[in-house]
Parts: C-alpha cells; structure tokens; sequence
C-alpha cells in the first residue's frame, strides 16, 4: 500500500532501521518518536518529542499520534487474532487470468509467465511454474501441484509454491484448480 | 488460520456489504482484519471512518503517514 502513496524502494528498505538510513530530518523525528511510541509502554523521552517538536506544529503531532497509535491497534489486533495478511479476492484474480487467456495472439510461455505473475503477486506465492508435464494432485505443508486437464487428459501442471505455513487449504487448491481450467484450452 | 471467522459479502447487512463491494473494486481484496470486524457491525463503521480521516489527506503527508505505518508494523511484527 505505501508504494502507490509514494513511498519509494529506497524509504521502505531503510524503514528496516530508520536510524542508520539518511532520511531527512523532519521524518526521521516522526519516526523516532513512532518507534518510541510503539516499544514498550509507549514513554515517549524529552528529547525525542522536542525533535518533533522542531519540526511539526500541534495539529500535524496530533496526527501523527493518531498514526503511530491506529496502527498499534490495529496490528495488536490482527497478532491477537490471528487475522492472516490479505489476499486478492479469488473472483478477481480468475477474471484478471480469463481477461489475460482471452488474447490468443499471446505465446503460450508468455501467457504462463503473466498468469504466474498475477497468481504470485494476488496471493503472495513465493514460486509458481507452469508446464506441460503430467503430475497428480497432491499438496504439502508449502506446495501444492494442480493438474490441467482437457478432453478428461492432464496436459500440464500448475506448481506452486509458498511461504506461508498451512498456505494451501480447500479455499487455495480450488482457486488454482479454476485457473488451471482457464489454461487448459491454451495448452491442450 | 484466523482465530475468528471472516465474514463474507453474503453473511453481513447491506450497509456493510457496500463498503466490502467498495473495497473490492478499488482494491481487489476486503481485507481480512475488516472482514473479521465485520461481525460488530457498528464497530467496522467507526474503524473505517477513523481509518479514512486519520490516513487520508490532512496536515502531514499521505507517504510519511504510510511510512509510519510501515515502520510500526514492523516494529509490531505485523505484515502491511
């Protein structure tokens, strides 16, 4: 989400450790004072709120308060809760892979690697690949192997692979299944 | 698995289920923590009102809000 509001490569690889990164200084006062505000009970020291002080009037520490502090709701809540990061919803992502298929000028490998794509990007797996080899259904902890079918004959196979444990429940598998439907005529 | 199930467009009233169809067609995805919040309905309102006005345009800019965000989450370990 930061990225579309903004927020370059650079910003998001030093918000690892605000600390060592050369962010300028009005940013790197807020974020001291987030991580002051997050760690612990939340005792914000003198000098980390005199930096904001420097440099943001009441209104904007206001807001940036309400910032640090949603957050730290709503991340205690999804960790409390066990609410899993959010994936592109299995409808959407069928009708983007349909709207992909459709164009039959595409090559078959160029079809695969942008179905791969959506199916990695949407639902954060880690590897996907795409062949006509002719493996069986099966699913791991971390993997699961889809076989495309047409004319009631496997074609090919959708393998894919995550990083997320228990990743590939009845919900997951029946998503690559329609996808792999949606193939089938393209690689038959 | 979540620890709480997370509502679907069926299973909630029709004010909720606008704001889900909203969510879908800008997004792509409901959320999980408002699908689960979903089931205080009343709640899910005010959470997303609050959301809107506390990241949306206001005194400091939208990117340093978003990179505050970013940096509590993972300070909190939680994937945003």
């Amino acid at each position: 989400m930061a990225k579309q509001f903004g927020v370059g490569d650079d910003a998001l690889a030093g918000l690892h450790d605000p600390a060592s990164h050369p962010f300028p200084p009005d940013q790197k006062a807020a974020l001291q004072f987030a991580d002051a505000m997050t760690n612990g009970p939340g005792q914000v020291p003198d000098p980390v709120f005199g930096e904001l002080r420097r440099h943001f009037n009441e209104p904007q520490i206001v807001e940036i308060a309400c910032v640090v502090g949603l957050f730290n709701y709503f991340n205690r809540f999804n960790n409390a809760l066990h609410v899993e990061i959010t994936l592109m919803d299995p409808d959407i992502l069928v009708r983007r892979i349909e709207e992909a298929a459709a164009g039959s000028a595409i090559p078959l490998s160029d079809l695969c690697d942008r179905v791969a794509g959506i199916l990695k990007e949407g639902r954060r797996y880690a590897r996907v690949e795409i062949s006509r080899r002719q493996d069986e259904t099966k699913a791991t902890g971390g993997e699961i192997v889809v076989p495309i079918r047409a004319s009631g004959k496997v074609v090919g196979v959708i393998t894919a692979e995550s990083d997320r444990k228990e990743a590939f429940d009845d919900e997951e598998r029946s998503l690559v299944e329609r996808v792999a439907a949606v193939l089938a005529p393209r690689i038959a | 698995m979540g620890r709480l199930n997370r509502l679907r467009p069926d299973q909630v009233g029709a004010d909720i289920r606008s704001l889900f169809e909203t969510f879908l067609k800008e997004r792509g995805n409901i959320p999980n923590m408002f699908r689960t919040a979903a089931h205080r309905p009343e709640i899910l309102n005010t959470m997303l009102a609050h959301f809107r006005s506390v990241m949306g345009p206001g005194t400091v800019p939208v990117a340093l809000k978003e990179m505050l965000a970013v940096r509590v989450s993972r300070i909190n370990s939680c994937d945003y």
